[in-house]
């Protein structure tokens, strides 16, 4: 049983549930709004009905997936860092379960407190920037299956979203946008400077890492999850597309903007870079969405490069995705807390100097492979 | 690294190494043993004894000099005075630990050490009024004992006036030769003055004594030039206010014979009194020189 | 564009203020703001007795306290012309080494967060914990000691101190070789360091910069060496000085200057004589100057003291080198990123505490 045809159990039950009582209540009132209630018991039993309203339901449990996914890699991350710092990391609040109850004290304060938007702001771009930037990132995680029995998908077979992963890389790229807009409307120089840093930040790693990503395509031959999971059934991609698979890390740190490349929130230098003017709430949606980005970012890799939800059977394939995700973002994690922030101009060299060329070479051993018939 | 290399880094110094090395520390913190980090409120470190916390007063040793208040850099102590059903009337320091440096010059100034710093720490307080500790909210009498003294002590000879004949015994006595003899002004006797800086401490001088006027007393060694009193006996009344003010009982009132004044009825009265100081004992807190209305007793470096 | 960097910037290590004005990314003036923290020291010097100063002197600087009491002390004690026992000299030299280690290791952490290296950040105020416990075992506090005296220490060290301070010397020297891996061995920490903010030897010397930022663009010149005061003559070390003058050889100049001061540590701590570590100073000072002059970890600090026969100081001058380092810095600033301001500014050791006394 896939997730659409739990869902659609779900959604069937509920649809008759309510159905009852429109026709009770055309039943009831016959003399006015009879044949109103009718109609809409029927509308509501339709097949059309039916499926938009499980495709809804799909993606309110992909979402709640994520989020407390997201709450995992926080908590994660925190104790890591704890660890490699010589501290404990988050330690009361929850105690029995490891601290993991940080994230939501946290979120709770910063639920309560006061949102300020500052005198001078361009209030349309900064009310719209953390808007754009939260549900951009959502929109990520709408296309990314765990397996093939879970994800969005739009039939009873458990069919995705066609050319889902193009679907993934476009949307990663909005943030960039939201973030400009957040330093140009916020009204500071700070935050002028950081989302000035962010534009041209992805100039620099934007395109070595699609190029990077057309090679997995030229492999696979498919543009879905599904295809390129499928493909790599007898060898990981990360293993002939070694290079290309060190780009791709590269690239989705400074996507999910980590410390080698945080500059446009580059804390010493800029205060909050992009962030400085928000607080409250927006600023922990930027922060929780930072890191949903990166259980995107670890949730790519996985996908392209470390063969998705394949592995020995003895556990479930969800559970075998999420682990490689886990991986993939502990290792990015790591990564951040050992490494200083590189310079806006470095980023520039390394991103057109380094990058590029890794992955122009990557994209030539991927064809060579497939004319050569490997894959 | 030599200069060749300089700027030269491997590839793997992009991330690699400095990640191998914050792993080695991740696994030394979570495999191998515990991170570094004291859990504070359960657990706590253990201060060393010279740790400069709160303060503790021992009202038993204090003499009340307050020179602890003196030498404050912050002003932030004071006398205060009490009635003890034990000790009687007496005058106690009092400190502001909102303004308090925790310099410890209080305690190293103490002239009995009685004054002291503990190792608590925790001194966080809701109003600026609950920083002012009154001398009973110091009072720790046994607190003293409780731990080995940090400063140095001495055994050294101690002049009890009222007893001394001036019979010049101890003088002969002393071994360092640093006992002498000065004669009084208009007193008739002598007083042994001691250099305290020459004495061995072997007490033979203590041990000669037909009066017992020199006991063998242990001090503690300060190491602040205290100003000290000049007495200038011209001005002296004789009241005596500074004998009774003196903590460290330093002077003594001795009659001066042949100034009695001749009564109507012919008799003679009292002679009148001079103060006479034994400067061995003096600590210094200048409370003589404050107290005294005719300006018989000077002190550079104190104001009244 | 002008951009003010401070007064409460993470950069500032302090409250001061860099304005700098930047075309793009590219700084093309700097101006530097002090006086945020002037707390009147000086002044306040002149109404306490030379004792009560002590404390005061403290506050200079809170990275580097007992180099600043020490300073006064060893003004005072030029003015009284006091002669300090030979054992307080060491344990004034194991002390002020001490004080240099903790310093530079607050200076090192401060500067990994600065180029957003956060377990360089942890890992600094880390191993400081094991000087400060230290000094706190021998003073009795953790960051302001008020140990020495006019005339010697406040009092003697503790027994077995010094086979603490051996054991804390072989950790330090463990560790520093675990910080040269993860600051050298990483080629963007390289990449941030070299050429960036260089300051020319003839430069350095015209404005008066001192201390490490000095011996860092060439110029060898340790007061440790050329003047030794307390033991220091009778101590074998280097001066650790190197040519370029970069924010790298200001970070190498200090990783060489802890190692040196874990070998005076270790010579001042075993070739400790006995005897007495204080003497008894004057209560009141003559009519007349006292001067002197130390190396501070952050440069050369100075204090004149004026005496005019009571006990209280006529008049106090505090030199402090930041002062002089911080003025010099828009000469050196100009041409480079905004990312290097911190790299640069946190390469100098900021401390405003004795920059605005």
């Amino acid at each position: 049983m896939n997730l659409y045809e739990f869902c659609n159990i779900i959604i069937v039950w509920l649809v008759d549930l309510v159905n009852n009582l429109w026709y009770w209540l055309g039943d009831f009132l016959p003399w006015v709004f009879g044949d109103f209630f009718t109609w809409a018991g029927d509308l509501a039993a339709s097949d059309g009905h039916i499926a938009a309203m499980t495709i809804l339901l799909e993606v309110l449990v992909v979402l709640i997936v994520a989020i407390v996914n997201v709450l995992n890699f926080i908590w994660l991350d925190r104790k890591l860092s704890g660890r490699i710092f010589d501290f404990y990391g988050p330690y009361y609040v929850g105690y029995r379960i490891g601290g993991w109850l940080q994230n939501i004290a946290d979120g709770m304060k910063l639920f309560v407190k006061e949102i300020i938007t500052p005198k001078d702001v361009d209030r349309l771009g900064f009310v719209l920037a953390p808007v754009i930037f939260v549900s951009s990132s959502f929109l990520i995680l709408a296309t990314i299956p765990l397996s093939p029995n879970f994800g969005v998908s739009t039939n009873m077979d458990g069919d995705f979203v066609a050319a889902g992963v193009l679907f993934a890389f476009a949307a990663f790229a909005i943030a960039p946008f939201s973030i400009l807009l957040a330093g140009w409307s916020s009204n500071n120089k700070y935050t002028l400077i950081g989302g000035m840093r962010s534009a041209a930040q992805m100039m620099s790693y934007e395109i070595p890492l699609l190029l990077v990503v057309a090679s997995v395509f030229l492999l696979s031959g498919d543009f879905s999850f599904v295809g390129v999971v499928d493909a790599q059934h007898d060898v990981w991609f990360a293993i002939p597309l070694f290079i290309g698979f060190i780009v791709f890390l590269v690239c989705i740190a400074a996507e999910v903007e980590v410390t080698p490349f945080d500059l446009p929130e580059a804390e010493a230098e800029l205060v909050e870079g992009w962030t400085t003017e928000y607080c409250g709430m927006r600023f922990g949606f930027f922060m929780m969405t930072s890191y949903l980005r990166g259980y995107a970012g670890g949730a790519l890799a996985t996908a392209l490069f470390l063969g998705g939800w394949q592995g020995p059977a003895l556990i479930p394939d969800e559970i075998w995705f999420l682990i490689k995700a886990y991986c993939v973002f502990v290792v990015i994690e790591w990564m951040r807390w050992s490494v200083p922030r590189v310079r806006v101009d470095q980023i520039l060299n390394l991103g057109w100097k380094r990058l590029m060329p890794l992955a122009m070479l990557n994209l030539v051993i991927a064809a060579a492979l497939k004319t050569m018939g490997w894959f | 690294m030599a200069e060749a290399e300089r700027g030269k880094v491997s590839f793997f110094g992009y991330v690699l190494r400095p990640m191998m090395r914050t792993g080695k520390q991740l696994v030394r913190s979570l495999v191998l043993g515990k991170p570094n980090t004291v859990l504070y409120p359960h657990q706590k470190l253990v201060l060393p004894q010279v740790y400069r916390g709160k303060h503790t007063l021992d009202f038993k040793k204090c003499i009340g000099c307050g020179n602890c208040v003196t030498i404050c850099p912050n002003d932030c102590m004071w006398l205060e005075k009490l009635e003890d059903p034990e000790l009687g009337k007496i005058e106690r320091p009092g400190v502001d630990l909102g303004r308090c440096l925790f310099c410890g010059f209080c305690a190293e100034v103490c002239p009995t050490c009685a004054l002291h710093m503990t190792t608590e720490f925790e001194l966080a307080g809701g109003d600026r009024e609950s920083f002012k500790l009154g001398p009973k909210d110091i009072r720790d009498d046994g607190f003293a004992g409780s731990f080995k003294e940090e400063r140095t002590k001495r055994a050294v000879p101690t002049l009890d006036l009222s007893k001394c004949t001036g019979c010049e015994k101890c003088a002969g006595e002393c071994p360092e030769m640093c006992i002498a003899m000065i004669s009084m002004d208009k007193v008739g006797r002598k007083k042994p003055e001691i250099n305290l800086a020459k004495c061995s401490s072997q007490g033979k001088c203590a041990a000669v004594c037909p009066e017992k006027a020199l006991t063998m007393t242990e001090v503690y060694e300060s190491y602040f030039e205290m100003p000290q009193p000049k007495f200038v006996l011209e001005s002296c009344s004789g009241c005596g206010a500074c004998a009774r003010a003196c903590p460290a009982e330093v002077i003594y009132m001795l009659e001066m014979p042949g100034t009695e004044k001749t009564l109507k009825d012919g008799k003679k009265g009292k002679p009148k009194k001079r103060a006479v100081f034994v400067l061995e004992k003096c600590v210094g807190c200048g409370r003589c020189f404050k107290v005294c209305k005719f300006e018989a007793i000077e002190m550079p470096g104190v104001s009244k | 564009m002008w951009i003010n960097m401070g007064p409460q910037h993470p950069m500032t290590h302090g409250l001061w203020n860099l304005r700098i004005k930047v075309d793009g990314e590219t700084i093309v003036d700097a101006e530097p703001e002090v006086g945020y923290l002037h707390r009147g020291i000086e002044k306040i010097c002149e109404n306490r007795t030379f004792t009560q100063v002590i404390p005061i002197t403290d506050r200079l600087c809170y990275g580097s306290s007992m180099s600043w009491s020490h300073l006064y002390c060893r003004s005072v004690e030029d003015l009284m012309g006091l002669e300090v026992p030979p054992r307080a000299q060491y344990i004034r030299v194991a002390v002020l080494e001490m004080q240099r280690i903790a310093s530079h290791l607050m200076w090192l952490a401060a500067y990994a967060a600065d180029l957003g290296m956060m377990a360089g950040f942890i890992y600094g105020m880390r191993d400081r914990e094991v000087f400060v416990d230290l000094l706190q075992d021998l003073t009795g506090s953790r960051l302001t000691y008020n140990y020495p005296r006019v005339g010697g220490v406040s009092h003697d060290v503790p027994p077995g101190w010094d086979k603490d301070a051996l054991r804390a010397c072989d950790y330090m020297e463990q560790r520093l070789r675990e910080y040269e891996d993860i600051y050298e061995g990483s080629k963007i920490f390289m990449m941030r360091n070299v050429g960036v903010g260089v300051l020319k030897r003839d430069l350095a010397m015209n404005l008066g910069v001192t201390g490490p930022p000095m011996r860092a663009s060439g110029a060898k010149y340790d007061l440790r060496k050329d003047r030794p005061y307390e033991a220091y003559d009778e101590m074998d070390f280097q001066v650790c000085s190197r040519t370029e003058g970069d924010c790298f050889a200001r970070y190498r100049v200090r990783m060489d200057e802890m190692w040196e001061s874990c070998r005076i540590i270790r010579q001042a701590v075993q070739k400790m004589p006995k005897g007495e570590w204080r003497v008894v100073a004057p209560r009141n000072a003559p009519a007349g100057t006292g001067v002197a002059m130390v190396e501070d970890p952050r440069g050369e600090g100075m204090m004149y003291v004026v005496g005019d026969g009571t006990d209280r100081p006529y008049r106090l001058k505090i030199r402090s080198p930041i002062f002089v380092t911080v003025s010099a810095a828009p000469q050196f600033l100009v041409g480079y990123k905004i990312a290097d301001v911190v790299a640069i500014m946190g390469g100098l050791d900021m401390c405003i505490g004795e920059n605005d006394r």
